[in-house]
């Protein structure tokens, strides 16, 4: 289930969205996340879609690719979908028992869905486009972040991919030995989770300090003076999209007040 | 005062790049509660120079101290006692470090966990952008440094879709790009293939003559250490013998005491002088055997002959093969890794496969024990075909015992005893069953009863990789497969990893399947040679004869074991050797046999 864990990876590729600068994108998803916390009114949710998909058509990421690598979270989604449909008083439209499905149930549950997929999407759209560096870079400089921890999202990001092998690697390594990681009652399963973290854990400890090493060798001391072979700097492209982010945030609250 | 102490040291030490007195270096096992538990002295009285320029190899077992004499050489660990001067500078000092750094750099065994950054480029910058290089210089440097090591055109790669090899080669430009005027290697080709390990020693002498750069680097291969100016054993925390190759490999004996073993070309050269076919056994490539052969013997090369070898033939798929392959294809996403592939091992052969990294060899041992389930084309182990719904895989799994490379690395219970039981368990038969089994396999694999209750962590490498062997052992399998079992052991390590699945092949009957970098071992013992690229069988067929058609097709640059080269470049030179030989003593007996006629 982890093994195909692609979510949040860099996608490879040249687009209007990748060339823009990090802290564009990075304040677009803040004011995207926040237009869309006022409860459910179609034309602001309309308004994020079409943010949405225009950013998507920008990034040439393929949906498919995208949803692939939401694999993932859809546990998340159906018990966030579940818990609203069964638990909102109303007019049932369904009687399955125990539960009752309502029509506002209905209307919420898709709501919620809605949201929660276009914050998901849109957010990790951020991720496909930029590389793990200027991402960081854009974070320190938003939010005024100590370089260090800016250092460690870089590196988390980087070596994400490398523990994920790691992982189906071990898995692999027991299922040859007849472990079935899919089968058992839930105590055996957490046994048999056991026998994999620990490893994982152990390696991971061991990289760091490889790691660590490896760094500090490059004369990685966290304090200031590093230089950037890539800085950060606004382009014509990043001015206009700026004006758009204020034209989007004037819309959303404009239909935040008026429905 | 003190001013004019210093500079009259800064004088001293200026001609040497590095110079270490008395050096000493302990490390400390501490219990919860803090207190001492043991004590490892790891260097016990070193005394190291190395002047501007030099070119040094540093040998010696696991655990002789290599690794972290070499941290200290970059002031990652400072050392307990004695003076050490890097290019002038106390290392002692701690506000010394990053000057120290600045001109010591370092490249590690391992590619996986030594880069930053997600891109080539971006990780070339890294060490030149924590010494605040200004950014007009930078970009300079970093593709001068990438132009360096010949990885310009992947500038813009992400690091991940790198080859081993190329990852050490990135991390190498890493430390050019930072101005250092020595770099220290740690082990860092013995993760790579052997065409890769090759490519990275030609750098570093490259690099050695033109940027008149400083070189130390630590290695097992004692091929590899023939290229350095000079040699340095360590043993037990202490160097053992240094000097210049001549000196370092004239006594055999003593360098197998130290862990190590003589570079096939010296004890070529040796035996044919011993024989009194040669004057002189100061030979260290073959190349120069090869010369000298043809010096003192001339009448034995025919001139203007250049010998063709049969190529090997490609032998039918036998449907009756314990192991069979027939045209799998497989890919990871668009990513096509084996394309129609097919091959067959009967019971009881030793095979091996070989290919450079990325050729698809690793993808292709999981598909066995259906780790992984091709696209299309059928699998069959004893006439079952794996993919097919109906099969067992605990069954399977059982029959087919399959270890990981560094299977060391994932082991996972407390202690050795509950790790090699693990399997067994799951085959759900009784305990005493169980323990009696496990208690065979840790003795089969040459482990004392000592460390059974031992934690993993506890051991050394090589008896941790003998640990995961035992555990797979355990299942009882008539099928071993296995990726690169010999990857980065040292020759000790190595020499009785080798003995050990020989004798599971030969007395115990296993049928044994596994990739290997190890091309000597593999012409040696092999019954059978399968060499893979770009998820294709190439050649296939006895190692002798597949080796050979490499060195037709790519020359030594393809890696062929030094027997092959060997035989194949005195053949090229016009002498009449038939049967290709697959060990150097064979070798040496054929060209003795040539030389009498």
């Amino acid at each position: 289930m982890m093994r195909n864990l692609t979510i949040g990876q860099y996608y490879s590729t040249e687009s209007l969205l990748h060339s823009l600068d990090p802290r564009v994108k990075i304040r677009f998803v803040i004011a995207f996340i926040l237009l869309s916390l006022p409860d459910r009114s179609v034309p602001l949710f309309a308004l994020l879609t079409v943010v949405f998909l225009a950013a998507l058509l920008l990034s040439r990421v393929p949906l498919l690719h995208m949803l692939k690598g939401m694999r993932g979270l859809m546990i998340f989604l159906c018990v966030c979908s579940a818990i609203n449909l069964f638990t909102t008083y109303g007019e049932t439209v369904a009687d399955l028992g125990v539960l009752t499905v309502t029509r506002e149930g209905l209307i919420k549950t898709g709501f919620v869905l809605w949201r929660l997929l276009l914050l998901l999407l849109f957010s990790s759209l951020l991720m496909y486009t930029t590389k793990p560096t200027a991402l960081c870079d854009g974070f320190e400089k938003c939010f005024h972040l100590p370089s260090q921890v800016a250092m460690g999202i870089t590196i988390a990001l980087r070596f994400l991919p490398v523990l994920v092998s790691e992982l189906d690697r071990i898995m692999k390594a027991q299922e040859a030995r007849g472990a079935e990681f899919h089968k058992g009652s839930p105590a055996k399963r957490l046994k048999s989770l056991k026998n994999v973290i620990i490893p994982l854990f152990q390696n991971s400890v061991r990289r760091a300090g490889n790691l660590a090493d490896a760094m500090e060798a490059r004369c990685y001391t966290g304090r200031k003076g590093r230089t950037r072979l890539v800085p950060l700097k606004y382009g014509v492209n990043d001015l206009v999209a700026y004006l758009v982010l204020l034209t989007v945030i004037a819309a959303g609250i404009f239909f935040i007040i008026h429905f | 005062m003190s001013r004019r102490i210093d500079f009259f040291r800064w004088l001293i030490y200026y001609s040497f790049m590095i110079k270490i007195k008395d050096m000493e270096f302990e490390y400390y096992d501490r219990d919860e509660e803090g207190n001492l538990t043991e004590m490892i002295s790891a260097i016990r009285g070193i005394r190291f120079e190395a002047e501007k320029g030099a070119f040094i190899a540093l040998c010696g077992r696991n655990g002789s101290g290599k690794s972290t004499f070499a941290k200290v050489l970059n002031r990652l660990l400072v050392p307990a006692e004695g003076t050490v001067m890097i290019a002038g500078i106390d290392a002692l000092n701690a506000e010394n470090a990053l000057e120290i750094r600045k001109r010591v750099g370092m490249v590690f065994q391992n590619p996986e966990d030594q880069l930053v950054g997600s891109v080539v480029r971006e990780d070339c910058a890294f060490g030149a952008e924590n010494l605040g290089v200004p950014e007009k210089e930078l970009a300079g440097r970093v593709d001068d440094a990438l132009e360096a090591v010949g990885l310009s055109e992947k500038a813009e790669a992400p690091v991940e879709s790198l080859s081993g090899g190329e990852k050490q080669k990135l991390a190498i430009a890493g430390v050019l790009a930072m101005g250092t005027e020595c770099m220290v290697l740690d082990e860092a080709t013995s993760m790579c293939d052997p065409a890769s390990a090759r490519e990275i020693l030609q750098l570093l002498d490259k690099l050695h003559r033109e940027k008149k750069l400083t070189i130390i680097f630590i290695t097992h291969n004692m091929t590899e250490a023939l290229c350095a100016d000079m040699i340095y054993v360590f043993d037990k925390g202490r160097i053992a013998k240094s000097g210049r190759k001549q000196a370092i490999f004239a006594n055999t004996e003593k360098i197998d005491a130290l862990g190590l073993e003589v570079p096939m070309a010296v004890s070529v050269a040796r035996k044919l002088k011993e024989d009194g076919y040669l004057r002189t056994d100061e030979l260290y490539s073959v190349g120069e055997i090869c010369a000298r052969l043809l010096k003192e013997h001339p009448y034995a090369f025919v001139k203007g002959v250049k010998l063709e070898a049969g190529k090997p033939k490609k032998l039918p798929v036998n449907p009756k093969s314990a192991i069979l392959f027939d045209s799998v294809s497989f890919s990871y996403g668009k990513n096509k890794v084996l394309d129609s592939l097919s091959f067959s091992v009967a019971k009881g052969e030793y095979v091996v496969i070989t290919g450079r990294t990325g050729a698809g060899k690793s993808t292709l041992l999981q598909l066995i024990p259906r780790l992984l389930s091709p696209q299309s084309g059928q699998i069959y182990v004893d006439g079952i075909d794996v993919n097919d719904r109906t099969t067992d895989i605990r069954s399977l799994r059982t029959k087919v015992g399959f270890m990981f490379q560094y299977p060391e690395q994932q082991l996972f219970a407390e202690n050795v005893y509950e790790d090699v039981v693990f399997g067994v368990r799951n085959l759900g038969i009784s305990e005493v069953e169980a323990e009696k089994r496990a208690y065979e396999c840790i003795e089969l694999v040459g482990l004392s009863q000592d460390v059974y209750d031992l934690p993993p962590d506890k051991l050394s490498g090589g008896e941790r990789r003998r640990v995961a062997l035992a555990g797979v052992l355990a299942l009882q399998p008539e099928y071993l497969v296995m990726d690169e079992p010999f990857a980065g052991l040292d020759p000790e390590g190595r020499r009785s990893m080798e003995e050990l699945i020989l004798a599971l092949n030969k007395e115990a009957g296993i049928t044994v399947l596994l990739v290997s970098h190890d091309l000597d071992d593999a012409l040696a013992h092999a019954d059978r040679v399968i060499c893979i690229e770009n998820g294709c069988v190439v050649t296939e067929g006895d190692p002798a004869e597949v080796f050979c058609a490499q060195y037709r097709d790519g020359g030594v640059k393809a890696g062929v074991p030094f027997t092959t080269e060997l035989m194949c470049t005195l053949r090229d030179r016009g002498m009449e050797l038939s049967p290709p030989a697959r060990t150097p003593e064979a070798a040496v007996c054929e060209i003795e046999r040539c030389l009498r006629k």
